[in-house]
């Protein structure tokens, strides 16, 4: 008898917790619901997933910039980068009469039929970071083209090192095709003059794994012991890197670059082994998407090659051509991070 | 007055009940969140982004109904999905490309039950290895960017419309629904897979052939991770080998909440069906309130921990306080059939 009355009693427990949750849920809710009012357009913003600070912090700079407009963002999507679970999201801000959807596919492919859907009923669509199939959408807002990510690291690399001297570069796996592209224009970049000195003698691959990044650097080190310097264009590589350089004791006598983010980088640009990393500034990227999205419904821009508009404090914008006829704007140059600027990004 | 009392309680202990007082719970619930909730096109549509889900939940309910698990099913789908894209791309007519898929599932499902119904190998470790062999397989027939270009003809199971409003998927699912329902409720086929998932070892003296009901189980859940990748494309126009991905536990989401213990016996096609609606109707709900999409995983998990604690009560009810029912492990959701089921394994034998 006793066993069925705890029986009960825990149940009784888990509805009150269950009611309550869902209760303060809707409470938080009710207040998001934002209404259309006259020029204010409802712009829905889909990352390719949520809870990660680069996306949140995309999110941010849309909000700011829909402050300066007077739009509305909404900032939401699913927690895992699947493409299927974007679906729903794209769905649902169509049938809230979305003005304009704002998106960064995980796969480009897959999310094109519902961003079609959502704008026969009348939602433009602008995409970045992450491209969908080109007759889905007006214009791609894309971070800093690849020949400038190539030769901007090439750059701050050899700024550390007087410009000579042997190189590698630490790369995710051999198939991932934005390293490639970097790759091919770093090699570019390193038959200019002002390069001529630096010697690329190996390109590795860390798989973006860090036991695999980490396991490379130290072959790298043993195995040239002339090495002057790394450039890992991968997150995951050059945060590893950057770790075995300082356990290892060799952050002076190897410089190292990369692509990384400020959060993971901050303790080793501040500890001296990684003086220099490099990305864009994620929250001017959003803030960017949010001012495309905005002319693209005021009529400004309608995806032709050549119209230009003032992106707020970017100053002013291009639709340029990027490979395959395609109408694309332009974060800008990448952006650098060193000890005296790290502690301004939380990304 | 007490038996219309015993009436209401045996109604409210069944699962379906439940989950459709649940259903509109949260349609009201929803409403009041969103005034684009309650729309005819947002209702009929409600399904169609699950539906490849909820035809893989009701090829995994019979297998779970037959006591064992199959968490491969979202790689068969990848599996399925590339070989379909590959050989309609090699220029093969789309219906065969199609049918050729179908066959690669249905054999993929069909190696799950050999190993499990016929070397008798655990179901979760052998579907757990073939999860991640055929996930490998599916990125060695189509690596990189996939297959996007499928004839209309084809895409409109998964993304067309009847009549502008009505998804072509949803009549889909309702149809499998109601098939699979049937032979799960309506044949020997069906009887036999809650006597092999309530004991197998009775089952095999009562003269059921367990290996081959076993490996037709695995089979028939490969062929409905098939017919889920058929939807897939369709909806999503897009093949590559990470079709399907993340969608597991979505799939078992549908299956538990649905009423089908995950020991085996007991569960119903209907069951299945309601819990793929209240998963896509809470999600939707949530989502036309714009609540966070991890907020959305804390309710629909909180939910899934509710099913569990309320379908041990209902089954302590129907055990306890209905003697017209017999006293045996999981009876939620299907007291009629499982009733039934006790006595006819053994006119099946006396048949012989």
């Amino acid at each position: 008898m006793s066993r069925r009355r705890l029986r009960f009693g825990g149940l009784a427990i888990c509805l009150v917790f269950a009611v309550a949750l869902v209760t303060a849920l809707t409470a938080t809710a009710g207040r998001e619901a934002a209404g259309h009012k006259g020029q204010n357009y409802k712009i829905f913003l889909v990352p390719k997933l949520i809870g990660v600070n680069v996306f949140t912090e995309n999110g941010k700079g849309a909000k700011e910039a829909a402050k300066e407009l007077g739009d509305t963002v909404i900032y939401n999507g699913p927690t895992e980068a699947v493409a299927a679970k974007q679906v729903p999201f794209i769905n649902t801000a169509a049938q809230q009469q979305a003005d304009a959807i704002i998106i960064s596919a995980n796969d480009p492919n897959a999310v094109a039929p519902a961003l079609k859907r959502a704008a026969a009923r009348g939602a433009k669509i602008v995409s970045y970071d992450g491209d969908v199939a080109r007759d889905a959408r007006t214009i791609f807002v894309s971070p800093p083209s690849a020949s400038a990510i190539g030769q901007f690291q090439v750059e701050w690399l050899g700024s550390q090192i007087g410009y000579r001297g042997e190189i590698a570069i630490l790369s995710a796996t051999p198939t991932a095709a934005n390293q490639n592209t970097w790759i091919k224009f770093m090699k570019a970049a390193l038959k200019k003059p002002k390069y001529r000195g630096m010697k690329l003698v190996k390109i590795a691959y860390g798989n973006d794994n860090p036991t695999d990044s980490a396991k490379e650097t130290q072959a790298l080190l043993q195995g040239y012991p002339n090495l002057k310097g790394i450039i890992s264009p991968t997150t995951v590589g050059v945060a590893a890197a950057a770790q075995v350089l300082q356990q290892e004791r060799k952050c002076n006598a190897v410089a190292l670059t990369g692509l990384g983010l400020p959060n993971e980088m901050r303790k080793y640009i501040k500890a001296g082994c990684a003086k220099k990393v490099g990305l864009w500034n994620e929250r001017d990227f959003g803030y960017l998407a949010a001012y495309v999205a905005h002319y693209v419904l005021d009529g400004k821009l309608t995806g032709k090659i050549g119209q230009s508009f003032k992106a707020g404090r970017l100053g002013m914008r291009t639709v340029v051509v990027s490979d395959g006829n395609r109408p694309v704007v332009v974060l800008g140059d990448p952006l650098v991070f060193t000890k005296a600027n790290v502690d301004k990004y939380n990304f | 007055m007490r038996t219309a009392l015993l009436f209401v309680g045996r109604l409210l202990a069944r699962w379906e009940v439940l989950l459709v007082i649940a259903i509109v719970g949260v349609g009201i619930w929803s409403a009041t969140l969103s005034p684009f909730f309650f729309v005819r096109a947002n209702l009929l549509d409600l399904l169609t982004p699950y539906a490849f889900i909820g035809l893989m939940a009701f090829g995994l309910a019979f297998v779970v109904i037959a006591g064992e698990i199959d968490i491969s099913v979202a790689s068969i789908l990848a599996v399925s999905v590339v070989c379909f894209s590959q050989f309609y791309d090699a220029g093969l007519n789309v219906w065969l490309a199609l049918v050729a898929g179908l066959a690669v599932a249905t054999g993929l499902g069909c190696i799950n039950g050999v190993l499990v119904g016929i070397f008798d190998l655990p179901s979760l470790a052998i579907t757990l290895g073939t999860l991640a062999a055929y996930q490998g397989l599916a990125y060695v027939i189509l690596p990189g960017e996939g297959v996007a270009a499928f004839p209309e003809s084809v895409t409109k199971f998964g993304g067309g419309y009847v009549h502008i409003e009505l998804p072509i998927a949803l009549l889909v699912l309702i149809s499998f629904a109601v098939v699979l329902g049937f032979v799960l409720h309506a044949t020997r086929f069906g009887r036999y897979l809650y006597t092999i998932g309530s004991n197998r070892e009775a089952a095999r003296f009562a003269g059921i052939p367990v290996a081959r009901v076993r490996v037709t189980v695995f089979a028939l859940s490969g062929f409905m991770a098939g017919i889920a990748g058929v939807v897939y494309v369709g909806y999503f126009g897009s093949a590559r080998a990470d079709a399907g991905q993340g969608s597991l536990l979505d799939v078992v989401t549908a299956v538990v909440l649905g009423g089908v213990d995950i020991f085996g016996g007991s569960g119903s096609m209907l069951g299945v069906f309601l819990a793929l609606v209240l998963v896509a109707e809470l999600r939707n709900g949530m989502q036309l309130a714009n609540i966070a999409g991890d907020t959305q995983n804390i309710v629909i998990g909180v939910l899934l921990l509710t099913a569990i604690v309320l379908g041990n009560l209902t089954r302590a009810i129907q055990a306890r306080g209905l003697p017209s029912i017999p006293r045996r492990k999981g009876v939620i959701g299907n007291a009629t059939a499982s009733a039934g089921l006790a006595i006819e394994p053994e006119t099946e034998v006396k048949g012989r």
